[in-house]
């Protein structure tokens, strides 16, 4: 048991002088290549769909606009995002906890291909306009089988990279008894539980009721049921997305401005109620949905709205840490403090833009999350809007700033200040596409102009003709993200094949002289994975044995397209 | 005193009439979110009767043993249909409720789930595992309406309550069989 120790820590030691080992860096070099040719499709595709809505451009015949909707939510929404989370903690676990073992670099790279197969067969049905079923595929919109066939094993290739990650930590806990185990890789066992607590909805969904359904087995398909399914899936991917961005401004941007971390218990019990609350947060999705009673629907505002509370507590955790930092450096006054930030460094100015997104992205969750409020906007552009500004601000302009060191550490090369200033610009010109974007889409949304809807101008109807300057905005934000994405691929591969040798760190931010120890509790996983079973057990049993009990004869397969 | 205080707010936000209304208006939420919220009303508090009686509580409750059993059978009393009944009908049973469930229930928790051993808390738990698997049972097989202000549709949803939380708590029983704390603390 000792010599296992000393192994450990010798690899820990080692990983810190030398860096991350080359096989350990392919693994997270290859997700994170993947990760930013699906921002380069997706962006690309984005940018037609802008264009379409804006009215300036007419897709050819042989591309319909529910296709390329498809593409780009699923290249964007399920490929970059997974990909660049289980690349960034892969190599969270790698430099934080010695080393992969050789045995969870197998299972990473089985969970590559198993992903990347099973991609492949979702894209093909796509390309072929087989499965413009959009990235939610809801029921009774049909895709061909081999669409949802593919999505299998995106999951069974989810589910081995969890466990891969949970071997890697139940191996360092053993050899060190009675630690804390490293927060970034807290962190990323939160996000690995709750990876395969929501991919386990979407399983049951696809592999017993879709599957059979689109292959003629069964003749109807419980829609709602199908649908609750999905957003209990759906909305912990969000929150998966979002508690990654989150561990970034928890453990990483402290560094980066040269401060500290705050508060261990807190960070910790900002991931913990994340775990446990949240996958019946799918609910208010659902807020419109017909079959589910009005008594659960409010009880379930509870359940949504105490997802808000640690994003408080990670707010308050954020701006405390650079106050801090800032006066150390002799920043003064009530503001004043706020220029001794460091604004020209990217890897700081990124993240730090994406948290002030939050704050009006959060915003609009909770007006979404309420019963009255959502019945103006859903379905319409304003949740679109939302949905760029949470994802495509709060959560990718992190791990935008998050590449601009993780990458040149992987690749052992540096940022040169060159590149950092290529950076500075490209996050710009994305915040100002992002914001023009968003911001028309939230007001346009609150007209009443619908989501998921080709060009239309209605018949030349007056009141709908008044949204069409909203949609050239929406066009022109379009294109200056496709600027940014193709800027940010460029860096991304500059940095990763072309940038100039040299040690790169990674930035992990030392706890506070004299923090409070942690207690001990904090650690037992398997309390909160129970807890966490616990809490959507209760909150599911209700309505899904009353979507069973009181089922309607369920729907056939539609091509609606 | 600030647990105390947590506790009492819980408990009389409970007990408002159109939150104790809702709450009581479907049967899985009557007993699976508003009655374990009572309980928890109490194990907050607990602290502060601790602290105000400890003569009281060394001497009648040295091992945890009356206490947990007294938690039991309150438990117990409130899994019944009838009981569920008799509180939406008649008003001191309403009441007893709202005492019996953080006070006698609840406290008692708190003062005796330290004093158990490890093998004495798996007991109670894999008891309630088993008590929770036959009224899931019940409630899903019996035709009747074993309730009068409940549907028998409200009653198997209960059923299905009971067996998730059976799962759950196997699954808890799985966990500490299974993974020896002394490898990793």
């Amino acid at each position: 048991m000792q010599s296992a120790v000393k192994a450990t820590s010798f690899n820990q030691k080692t990983n810190q002088i030398l860096g991350i080992s080359q096989e350990d860096a392919r693994i997270s070099k290859s997700y994170l290549s993947i990760a930013f040719i699906a921002l380069l499709l997706g962006g690309f595709l984005g940018l037609l769909q802008g264009l379409n809505r804006a009215g300036v451009l007419q897709l050819p015949p042989w591309l319909n606009y529910y296709q390329v909707l498809t593409a780009h939510g699923i290249l964007l929404v399920v490929v970059l995002s997974a990909f660049f989370t289980i690349g960034y903690f892969y190599a969270g676990l790698s430099h934080t906890l010695g080393g992969l073992l050789p045995k969870v670099r197998k299972m990473a790279w089985i969970g590559f291909w198993m992903k990347i197969f099973g991609f492949v067969l979702v894209v093909i049905p796509i390309l072929k306009n087989e499965a413009s079923v959009m990235y939610t595929f809801y029921p009774p919109m049909a895709a061909s089988p081999m669409f949802y066939f593919g999505l299998v094993f995106i999951v069974l290739g989810i589910w081995m990279l969890s466990l891969g990650a949970f071997t890697q930590v139940a191996n360092w806990r053993k050899n060190h008894k009675g630690q804390h185990l490293p927060i970034l890789a807290f962190f990323a066992t939160g996000v690995f539980v709750l990876l395969v607590g929501a991919t386990a909805f979407v399983a049951v969904e696809v592999l017993f009721m879709i599957i059979p359904w689109t292959l003629g087995w069964t003749d109807g398909i419980n829609v709602l049921l199908a649908r609750t399914l999905f957003w209990a899936f759906g909305h912990t991917a969000v929150n998966i997305w979002y508690l990654t961005a989150v561990s970034a401004w928890y453990v990483i941007v402290p560094k980066i401005i040269g401060g500290n971390r705050w508060n261990d218990l807190l960070t910790r019990m900002v991931v913990i109620p994340l775990v446990i609350m949240n996958i019946t947060g799918g609910f208010h999705h659902q807020i419109i949905d017909p079959g589910i009673s009005e008594s659960i629907k409010y009880m379930h505002v509870f359940m949504s709205l105490a997802i808000g509370f640690p994003s408080l507590m990670t707010a308050y955790a954020m701006f405390r840490v650079f106050e801090r930092t800032a006066r150390a450096k002799g920043g003064k006054g009530l503001v004043g403090w706020y220029k001794k930030m460091p604004w020209g460094d990217v890897r700081f100015l990124s993240p730090f833009i994406a948290m002030v997104a939050f704050i009006p992205a959060g915003a609009g969750g909770i007006a979404q999350s309420t019963n009255q409020l959502d019945q103006v906007v859903h379905n319409t552009m304003w949740v679109v809007g939302h949905f760029h500004i949470t994802l495509g601000m709060s959560v990718i302009m992190t791990f935008f700033g998050i590449s601009y060191w993780l990458v040149p550490y992987l690749s052992k090369r540096v940022l040169t200040s060159g590149m950092n200033r290529l950076g500075v610009i490209q996050t710009a010109i994305w915040t100002l596409g992002m914001v023009i974007m968003a911001i028309s889409m939230h007001i346009v949304g609150l007209f009443g102009s619908p989501r998921r809807t080709s060009f239309t101008t209605y018949g030349n109807f007056a009141e709908t003709l008044g949204w069409n300057p909203y949609m050239v905005a929406v066009g022109i934000g379009a294109s200056l993200l496709l600027v940014a994405v193709i800027l940010q691929v460029y860096a991304v591969f500059n940095l990763m094949f072309f940038a100039p040798k040299g040690v790169t760190e990674f930035p992990i931010a030392e706890e506070e002289a004299g923090a409070a120890k942690t207690p001990y509790w904090t650690e037992r996983w398997g309390i909160w994975v129970v807890l966490m079973l616990l809490v959507v057990s209760m909150a599911y049993v209700l309505p899904i044995a009353d979507m069973i009990m009181n089922a309607p004869p369920g729907s056939p397969p539609f091509k609606t397209w | 005193m600030n647990l105390f205080l947590f506790g009492l707010v819980l408990l009389i936000g409970l007990m408002l009439p159109p939150v104790a209304n809702l709450m009581e208006s479907v049967m899985i939420i009557h007993m699976h979110m508003q009655m374990p919220m009572l309980v928890i009303a109490g194990f907050f508090m607990g602290q502060f009767f601790q602290r105000r009686f400890p003569h009281f509580f060394s001497k009648y409750n040295q091992e945890g043993i009356p206490g947990i059993l007294l938690f039991i059978i309150i438990m117990g009393y409130w899994m019944l249909p009838r009981t569920m009944d008799e509180a939406l009908t008649v008003n001191s049973v309403e009441l007893f409720k709202f005492i019996s469930l953080p006070f006698l229930a609840g406290v008692p928790l708190r003062d005796s789930w330290k004093k158990l051993s490890k093998n004495r808390k798996n007991y109670t738990i894999g008891f309630f595992t088993v008590i929770f698997s036959g009224m899931g049972w019940l409630y899903i097989q019996a035709n009747d309406q074993l309730c009068n202000n409940y549907l028998v549709v409200d009653q198997m949803i209960l059923g299905w309550g009971f067996i998730t939380m059976a799962i759950c708590m196997v699954i808890y029983l799985v966990y500490t069989a299974v993974v020896d704390p002394s490898l990793y603390e």
